[in-house]
């Protein structure tokens, strides 16, 4: 398999004025300002090939959308080298825009006015994709995604879910080999997440498209793509195939049962009890030695428990046990 | 049966007690537009700008006398100062319209109704707060620009007056656009009310110019509007810097604050009862 | 596949941008129609004042009714066809010019046909009134009128894409394009003949209503070869500024320099 992207030692630096308060402080700062430096990527490095999904993840300010938008060509690298499909992203734009799809979670490139139909004709315009290959594209992707119901529907009054769905496909329209999805499940609820992520899936097995995204929700990751690249603090800090990180670093859940009246215990392997407020018990559940029901049941055989939470552990909890396990 | 003590609060706000609470909120509304500083720079940027533009027009035909116009009502050297006063009035003023439209549609109003504070009167005041601050940036523009230009200036006891009639003609206007304003409670926007106010300010008010270049029967009527009460007394002091003018001119401005605050407190009345049936 | 031209592709983004602000009817015809009564307002002003005052350095009710009619004719084209230019500094600042620097086309271009206003047909619709009406143009007028008109619509528009583009440096940027561009519709209301010394200087620079409104007022009474070329130099002069200013900011905010909310 041939890269499609390769990334080379990529940095990028921002550089802050910091303000100083008041009239005078403002006035100083315009003509002395003190630079603050941050490293928002520091030294990034890898390969993505052909038909490959991957999925950077990390905490918040990671440096993770700064990459994707590096490799899309919006913004240039204070030093480094990429090529996307032989292109230099930030050099060659306007070339690599048309083998390239982006979506930004946080960010519409539809009109809220007008029906979504309108905008991907638009959207068809801007791509040069015109006529009956268009249109067969098009009707192909509604049917893909039922969105046959949404197409006359003003985007504005879509579902954030649906929104979401109707952003994608728009990315999609001019068939791009390579897609990148920057915090495409940003916001969304339970049900709506996973239907992005069946949307995602499903589109990049269809077309055996290389899909790039960015969370920092664990979850995105496990169905959608086969390979994690963990990002921290602008440097990669994991970078392997989904089942290994799985098995390795999100084999936890977070079980927490509110019992105002008793003390819960559940003694299982696999099962440690972490500190908590009173009248709740969180445990954190090994699933590799336990399963949760298990865990669960035993749990509630004691009666008295008012609710029960179960989460994956938080983004920055997993990078955490990363850095201990790669200390040792 | 014994009745159960009472735990409500007074919620009306009484006496002194009210009074407090509307200083504290002038404070307010003043800090607050302090620290917008950059904002209060760019209104007197833009003070600047458009006395340039007014004072060139008016100057321009002024100067050029053609006979059988009303250049021979003008005062000798011109409207700059009546327009320099009318401007720095009305660019004052804070949007309160805007901020009571807000709250009213939001339906924050009622969430102010549980506060034992008065609604209405702590708006107001926080934004006369901020209208002095205004006046007070605005004016300094003024003076300089006064200086450098070299014009004459106002009479002392002008000058003396209009730091009065200035502040009250001022108040005349937020109670005026407190009223739009209020509108919201029946139209939801302001935004026709503001339009149809900013019309009278600029044809009654003497914003455009002095009412009395009108036909006489437009001129009485014009005087007699709380328009004129905002902008054109005090500003016609610069060109009739007598005793009996500022006399008049502190008289309608008077009468028209009272006469404005009723009927913005009738007002408010009808709304809240319009709220308190669940009409909003 | 073919290249749609940058026109053709223009043409469908600003249809899009008008269609959605006619999403909602009663908004637009309100919007318009209060457009119409404020412009009408400030018509009866000026006939007031030049029913009392005939001239104004040489300028008479119909030179005045030419100018209102070239500036509001102009400012309703832009709001309709490049609406975009009136909020460009806080779409600049809200980052949103992420998503259109991944497409294969020009940002400015995308930029300027992302919105239209509904006021502004209520503009344009006053001012062919008021050129037709008062402004005493007969059809000999009409070359000189399309020179001046385009050239004054270039300006405008390259004026208020330079101040947007302030965006790119400064993160206060927002409200000052926006005052500075109403600041020469305001310049560009008055007329000429009131401008000398600095507020000449200021007028025919930093805030060009003199090439705006002015030269193209200048063009159509006195019509001269000469007059010609300074609006055309105008329009390419402003048009240079603006892309370059544009150009180098954007460049600015590909670095990562430009101040970005949320970013």
């Amino acid at each position: 398999m041939s890269a499609v992207i390769t990334a080379q030692d990529l940095r990028k630096t921002y550089r802050y004025a910091s303000r100083r308060g008041g009239v005078l402080g403002a006035i100083g700062g315009a003509f002395a300002p003190d630079y603050k430096l941050i490293e928002a990527v520091d030294g990034v490095s890898f390969e993505i090939a052909a038909g490959e999904r991957v999925a950077i993840i990390g905490p918040n300010g990671a440096g993770k959308s700064t990459t994707l938008k590096m490799l899309s060509g919006v913004l240039e690298p204070t030093s480094g080298e990429a090529s996307v499909f032989g292109f230099t992203p930030w050099a060659q734009r306007k070339a690599l825009a048309y083998r390239i799809g982006v979506v930004f979670g946080q960010r519409s490139q539809l009109w809220g006015e007008l029906p979504a139909r309108d905008s991907f004709a638009l959207l068809g315009h801007i791509y040069d994709q015109r006529g009956a290959a268009f249109d067969r594209r098009l009707q192909a992707l509604i049917e893909r995604f039922e969105l046959g119901a949404l197409m006359d529907q003003p985007v504005q009054r879509m579902s954030l879910g649906q929104r979401m769905r109707c952003e994608i496909t728009a990315s999609l329209l001019h068939a791009p080999s390579l897609l990148f999805l920057d915090e495409p499940t940003i916001g969304l609820d339970i049900t709506a997440k996973a239907a992005i992520r069946d949307f995602i899936t499903q589109n990049a097995r269809a077309e055996g498209q290389t899909v790039v995204l960015t969370s920092h929700d664990t979850r995105d990751i496990e169905l959608v793509c086969d390979r994690v690249i963990v990002i921290n603090r602008g440097r990669i800090v994991v970078d392997q195939p989904t089942d290994q990180l799985r098995r390795r670093f999100l084999a936890h859940k977070l079980v927490t049962l509110h019992a105002p009246s008793r003390s819960v215990r559940i003694d299982l392997p696999g099962v440690t009890r972490r500190p908590s407020e009173p009248h709740l018990a969180v445990f954190e559940i090994d699933t590799r030695k336990v399963r949760v029901e298990q865990a669960l049941a035993a749990a509630l055989d004691g009666g008295g428990i008012e609710d029960i939470t179960i989460e994956d552990p938080p983004m920055e909890e997993v990078v955490r046990e990363i850095y201990a396990v790669a200390r040792d | 049966m014994r009745s159960m003590p009472s735990l409500a609060i007074d919620a009306r706000p009484a006496g002194f007690g009210a009074l407090r609470s509307a200083l504290a909120a002038v404070r307010l509304g003043a800090g607050g537009a302090m620290a917008g500083w950059p904002v209060l720079l760019g209104r007197s940027g833009f003070y600047v700008l458009l006395m340039i533009v007014l004072t060139a027009l008016w100057d321009k035909v002024t100067t050029e006398r053609l006979p059988g116009t009303l250049v021979a009502a003008l005062p000798a050297g011109g409207l700059a100062l009546y327009i320099g006063v009318t401007e720095w009035i009305g660019l004052s003023v804070p949007a309160i319209h805007l901020r009571l439209e807000d709250d009213i549609r939001s339906g924050v109003v009622e969430t102010h109704l549980l506060r034992p504070k008065a609604y209405l009167l702590q708006r107001f005041a926080e934004s006369w707060g901020a209208m002095l601050v205004r006046m007070a940036a605005t004016g300094a523009a003024a003076l300089v620009m006064l200086v450098l230009s070299g014009r004459a200036w106002p009479t002392p006891p002008a000058l003396a007056a209009l730091v009065v009639l200035g502040p009250l003609g001022g108040t005349i206007g937020l109670l005026l656009f407190t009223i739009a304003g209020l509108s919201a409670f029946w139209v939801r926007r302001t935004v026709p009310a503001f339009l149809i106010l900013q019309k009278m300010l600029f044809l009654l008010g003497g914003l455009f110019a002095p009412v009395t270049l009108y036909p006489a029967w437009l001129t009485r009527l014009a005087e007699a509007t709380p328009f004129a009460a905002h902008m054109f007394w005090p500003a016609s002091l610069t060109i009739t810097p007598t005793a009996a003018q500022m006399a008049a001119a502190l008289g309608a401005q008077l009468l028209w604050i009272g006469l404005l605050a009723g009927l913005a407190t009738l007002i408010w009345r009808a709304g809240l009862a319009k709220v308190l049936r669940g009409e909003l | 596949m073919t290249r749609t031209s940058l026109l053709e592709n223009y043409a469908h983004g600003a249809a899009a941008a008008v269609r959605a602000s006619f999403a909602d009817r009663t908004n637009f015809l309100l919007q318009s129609l209060s457009m119409v009564v404020n412009n009408g307002f400030m018509l009866v002003l000026w006939f007031m004042f030049f029913a009392g005052f005939r001239s104004v350095g040489g300028w008479r009710l119909a030179d005045m009714a030419l100018l209102i009619g070239i500036i509001m004719s102009i400012v309703g084209v832009a709001g309709i066809v490049f609406g975009g230019y009136r909020d460009m500094a806080a779409t600049i600042l809200s980052g949103e010019i992420d998503a259109l620097l991944t497409q294969p086309r020009s940002v400015l271009a995308r930029l300027l046909a992302r919105d239209s206003y509904p006021s502004a047909w209520g503009d344009l619709g006053t001012a062919v009134v008021i050129l037709i009406a008062f402004a005493g143009l007969s059809w000999r007028d009409l070359p000189w009128f399309a020179a001046g008109w385009v050239s004054g619509l270039i300006v405008y528009i390259a004026a208020a894409v330079s101040f947007a583009s302030l965006a790119f440096w400064i993160s206060g940027a927002r409200s000052l394009a926006r005052d500075m561009t109403e600041w020469v519709i305001l310049v560009s209301t008055y007329p000429g003949s009131i401008y000398s010394g600095a507020s000449k200087l200021i007028a025919y620079t930093l805030l060009p209503a003199g090439f705006v409104v002015l030269t193209p007022v200048r063009l159509l009474r006195h019509p001269s070869l000469e007059t010609l070329a300074v609006v055309v130099a105008a329009a390419a002069v402003y048009a240079a500024i603006a892309a370059g200013a544009f150009d180098l900011g954007l460049r600015r905010y590909r670095q990562g320099a430009t101040p970005v909310m949320g970013a």
